[in-house]
């Protein structure tokens, strides 16, 4: 291994771990070693932008397209530079543009294009950009959230507010948060064989909550009904049996059995969000779902989910300065929280306040690339290559 | 009553007789339940047995399902309307001439519709006769004027003077975009009853002037 291709590595381990400052001094090392490699200019861009050093993030950023016009993670460093930087849509427009022909299939340069164009008010060029990242990945909640976005501006909250739902289905936090009332975290233990499961309560209950993790519903359906054989009245059972049938889009049964869980006891959290998510999902009952989820955020106040929840029934209900309120505690709670910052927008445009809902529109879009962890595979691929 | 109600109804669900179900309910409409209250007071109440019913295995997964698509087949008849009732109140929304500014009026236009308002949309680039005009043809008392530059900001006193001109002083004149937010005194200069700052607020002054209910506030 050559003295330049340590150095590089060694900025690189140091960028991975989150320790920017001595990984910048690292990167000039090895630039003085060998100014031309493109990899240690992206690095530094990476670095800039998380320090949001945007005009230095720029001029790394340009200087490794420069020296390789395939390179993908500069792309991405590029245009979320310009992004957050502003003012700058033209030059975004043409990096997201770019990005999407290096790599056509990443998602995340549709959806950035889209954002780009929205800002230099292209609506229907962004549309079209969302539409063509949702055509590539059905599931991509960013580009959802930002057609309920367009939707709010065209045709106002009513008509927006089952996309911002929608979209936050597809985000699979919702799911999580359901499962971290549950106490349920994944500790990479995969769920037993149901076969294997000991005949107790506890057991059973342990083992449908992991089946139901790992999105086997039905082997966590016949537990379930095992426990209630037992006891019909087990709260924490009948929760999870709503969150299994809310899963198939069955609303009017996860009702039925959320009410009954709450009926034997209404201190269970995960009987009450399945309840509140339940109401979410039904027009007219943004009332009884803003009840269930304020009750859910004083009951859980430090996790940021039941906020957004809460914030959106109050979206429904017309009293946005009372959802604002609740999103900025999502966002002071989690500022990565991408559903929060996209309700924040969306409140904002609602307030007429552009710039603001552009700049949360910004930042989701930072935390989402990541989050998913966006320009570490695209460096390794590109880095791969080169070797 | 209501527990006797709720039993009716839930029985009903599992016979799988939308029909007695919607006796049900009327009856219980009929006894002073106001149609707020039914889905707290009786669909709840109804649904809650049904969850125990499935859970005791009094009923099996396939009865479940049928009550749950008959408690479908009713749930517009116990939840409160989708849409708000008929306010009656008229308001006209237009974007000042020579600004093409839409959005803001667009977001507020919707909120005041869905708030049951009467809302008509004259769109971006509005001449203030237009205004006038269509205000006398609708019966409008209140119109709210975007304007997001400057200069157009300035040109909405052209309206108050055509409703002057008009004999319409009696119009209410709200204003809304950045200008105005900027320079709290701008709205007076060009003769406007007040600021719109976003959709709440243009709910919230709506009901200043007719007396409505705030959308979302307790009932």
């Amino acid at each position: 291994m050559s003295p330049r291709g340590r150095q590089v590595l060694l900025a690189e381990g140091l960028a991975r771990q989150g320790h920017v400052a001595p990984a910048v001094e690292a990167c000039y090392e090895a630039l003085r070693l060998d100014e031309g490699d493109p990899l240690v200019h992206t690095l530094l861009s990476d670095l800039f932008l998380a320090g949001d050093f945007y005009d230095e993030a720029i001029a790394a950023a340009s200087r490794a397209i420069e020296l390789d016009a395939d390179c993908a993670p500069a792309y991405l460093s590029l245009g979320l530079a310009y992004d957050r930087r502003g003012g700058m849509w033209d030059q975004s427009i043409l990096v997201w543009h770019e990005l999407a022909e290096v790599v056509p299939d990443l998602v995340t340069a549709h959806v950035q294009l889209g954002e780009a164009f929205a800002a230099a008010a292209f609506e229907e060029e962004a549309i079209e950009a969302w539409k063509k990242a949702l055509e590539l990945d059905a599931h991509e909640a960013r580009a959802m959230y930002n057609l309920a976005v367009a939707a709010l501006k065209k045709e106002g909250m009513a008509t927006a507010l089952p996309g911002f739902r929608k979209a936050g289905e597809l985000d699979p936090s919702q799911d999580d948060f359901f499962f971290a009332l549950a106490g349920v975290y994944d500790d990479g233990t995969p769920a037993p064989d149901p076969i294997d499961v000991p005949p107790d309560r506890d057991s059973r209950l342990a083992a449908a909550f992991a089946l139901a993790f790992e999105e086997d519903f039905f082997s966590a359906v016949d537990l379930i009904r095992l426990i209630l054989d037992d006891n019909p009245d087990d709260p924490e059972a009948l929760a999870l049996a709503g969150y299994l049938y809310l899963k198939q889009e069955a609303v009017n049964e996860a009702m039925a059995v959320a009410l009954r869980a709450l009926a034997v006891s209404t201190k269970t959290p995960t009987a009450v969000y399945v309840l509140g998510a339940a109401f979410a999902k039904r027009p007219g009952l943004n009332r009884n779902a803003a009840r269930v989820f304020g009750a859910l955020a004083k009951a859980v106040p430090n996790q940021p989910m039941p906020h957004v929840l809460l914030a959106e029934s109050l979206l429904g209900l017309q009293r946005y300065g009372q959802a604002k309120q609740a999103y900025l505690r999502a966002v002071e709670l989690d500022p990565t929280f991408v559903r929060a910052r996209f309700g924040l927008a969306a409140v904002l445009l609602t307030e007429g306040e552009y710039a603001l809902a552009h700049h949360e529109i910004r930042r989701a879009a930072y935390h989402d690339t990541r989050r998913q962890g966006l320009f570490w595979q695209l460096y390794d691929v590109y880095a791969e290559a080169r070797e | 009553m209501a527990d006797d109600a709720a039993a009716s109804l839930y029985q009903a669900f599992v016979n799988q007789d939308p029909a007695a179900a919607i006796s049900v309910i009327e009856r219980v409409k009929q006894s002073g339940v106001a149609q707020a209250k039914l889905f707290d007071q009786l669909f709840a109440p109804a649904m809650s047995l049904l969850g125990g019913a499935w859970a005791s295995g009094a009923i099996d997964e396939y009865g479940f399902t049928q009550a749950a698509v008959v408690a479908e087949q009713i749930t517009s008849f116990v939840t409160p309307p989708t849409t708000a009732q008929d306010t009656g109140v008229t308001i006209l929304l237009g974007t000042m001439h020579r600004d093409l500014h839409s959005i803001d009026k667009d977001i507020t236009a919707a909120a005041l519709k869905e708030a049951g308002h009467r809302a008509i949309d004259l769109g971006e680039d509005v001449r203030p006769a237009e205004f006038l005009e269509r205000a006398e043809e609708t019966g409008a008392r209140i119109v709210i004027v975007f304007a997001q530059m400057n200069s157009t900001a300035l040109s909405v006193s052209r309206v108050r003077e055509m409703f002057a001109a008009g004999g319409r002083d009696d119009l209410v004149l709200f204003v809304s975009g950045g200008p105005f937010a900027a320079d709290v005194s701008l709205a007076k200069r060009v003769g406007a009853n007040g600021v719109v700052r976003g959709a709440e607020s243009a709910l919230k002054l709506v009901a200043k002037v007719t007396g409505a209910a705030v959308p979302g506030a307790a009932r």
